[in-house]
């Protein structure tokens, strides 16, 4: 018995957080939710990905991060600056945290994600995107080979269209509205956003999303952010209605970019 | 010592599952980490909703005079994954709360450690980091 007390002590311990701990003093709290926090935590499971009877990657499971949270910068290349119009980092430099739309229970939009869980479901002619967090929403990328329609009205996620291209699932999507913020910090985009994302299922365990985002409006060039996604085995999406009570956005009193 | 192993199981499992980030929201924006308080009192009032759990203590100052503090946690989903029920607070429980104190000056803190009636010190899902950077402990 001891034995086995010592055995989930060092495990909680190994893994970073202890729930209970008797006499300690408590740590300093954490950073908040930075973008590379998705990838805290255990070790995604390893092997061989997952293939369908006709032999296509199947990116179907529970996954977890894969997109920015905090700062959209987190997923640039090593030294690369995220080429934002001048006029367009004023705005975002005067957003404050509570006029985050993902903040008043509005959808992530694209490539934004979220602290909760999502899953991938395919099928021949679609794939979705569940999403259990903010909001408890969807995405649908069409993969019948249509085209994206000329009048799209703008909405949060636009109009996608999906192809594999060998194991790649690439994405392209359109007819974004300019609501939503990128991140935590509140990087702009506009209505012309069109995004281009490919998901590569690395390993068992793993899935690399790296998004070309291209948005004439706000930026002076594309750029691509890359983020990793991690397979949550054994868990089920469960449910987040983020407007039931979230009546207390006024007490967030501080500028977006101090997050 | 089974009810002790099972919670450390619990934590343990909460640790796999853990991302640090845990809210819809900035957690700087909302609260000040510079500023930690600690709380203890009698839970009044628990709301299991979303986004955030939120507990109110009634704490008493050296002069008997009571006063309500708004305490946020993470979201049930989340508070769920850890090991937490709604049942793990009550009402008329006694529990002494380390936080992060509201920037607006208001009496709400973000709950980051709770003590609960019974003794144990539970992680609240807090999204300012609920779990200790490896080397803390």
């Amino acid at each position: 018995m001891k034995r086995l007390v010592l055995l989930a002590l060092a495990f909680a311990v190994v893994t970073g957080a202890l729930a209970v701990s008797a006499q300690q003093t408590p740590p300093a709290p954490t950073s908040p939710a930075g973008a590379g926090s998705q990838n805290r935590g255990p070790a995604a499971p390893t092997g061989p990905v997952t293939r369908l009877p006709n032999g296509q990657v199947d990116l179907s499971g529970v996954w977890q991060g894969g997109g920015p949270v905090g700062d959209i910068r987190m997923g640039l290349a090593k030294g690369e600056m995220l080429p934002i119009k001048p006029e367009w980092q004023k705005i975002m430099d005067a957003r404050m945290s509570k006029d985050d739309p993902e903040a008043n229970c509005l959808p992530t939009g694209v490539p934004r994600r979220d602290p909760y869980p999502w899953r991938i479901v395919q099928t021949q002619t679609h794939t979705f995107m569940l999403f259990e967090g903010n909001i408890h929403s969807y995405r649908q990328i069409f993969m019948d080979g249509r085209k994206h329609p000329s009048d799209l009205d703008p909405t949060w996620y636009g109009h996608s269209i999906g192809w594999w291209e060998g194991d790649t699932m690439v994405v392209d999507s359109v007819g974004f509205n300019d609501k939503f913020w990128f991140d935590f910090v509140g990087h702009p985009h506009t209505e012309q956003l069109h995004t281009i994302e490919r998901y590569t299922r690395t390993t068992l365990g793993t899935m690399m999303i790296e998004t070309t985002v291209d948005d004439p409006g706000a930026y002076t060039r594309p750029f691509k952010i890359s983020f990793t996604a991690r397979l949550r085995p054994g868990e089920e999406l469960m449910e987040y209605i983020c407007n039931e009570n979230n009546g207390y956005v006024k007490h967030i009193t501080g500028p977006a970019k101090d997050f | 010592m089974r009810a002790r192993l099972a919670w450390m199981l619990i934590a343990a499992a909460a640790a796999v599952w853990a991302p640090a980030a845990r809210a819809h929201h900035s957690f700087a924006a909302e609260y000040d980490a510079n500023k930690p308080v600690t709380l203890k009192g009698t839970v009044s009032k628990v709301e299991w909703t979303n986004p955030h759990a939120r507990f109110y203590v009634d704490v008493k100052d050296d002069r008997g005079a009571v006063t309500t503090w708004n305490l946020e946690l993470a979201s049930p989903n989340v508070l769920r994954r850890n090991g937490w029920t709604r049942t793990s607070l009550n009402v008329g429980d006694e529990v002494t709360v380390e936080g992060a104190m509201a920037k607006d000056g208001s009496k709400m803190a973000n709950a980051r450690v709770v003590k609960l009636a019974d003794g144990r010190r539970v992680f609240a899902g807090s999204s300012g980091g609920d779990a200790p950077p490896p080397a803390a402990n």
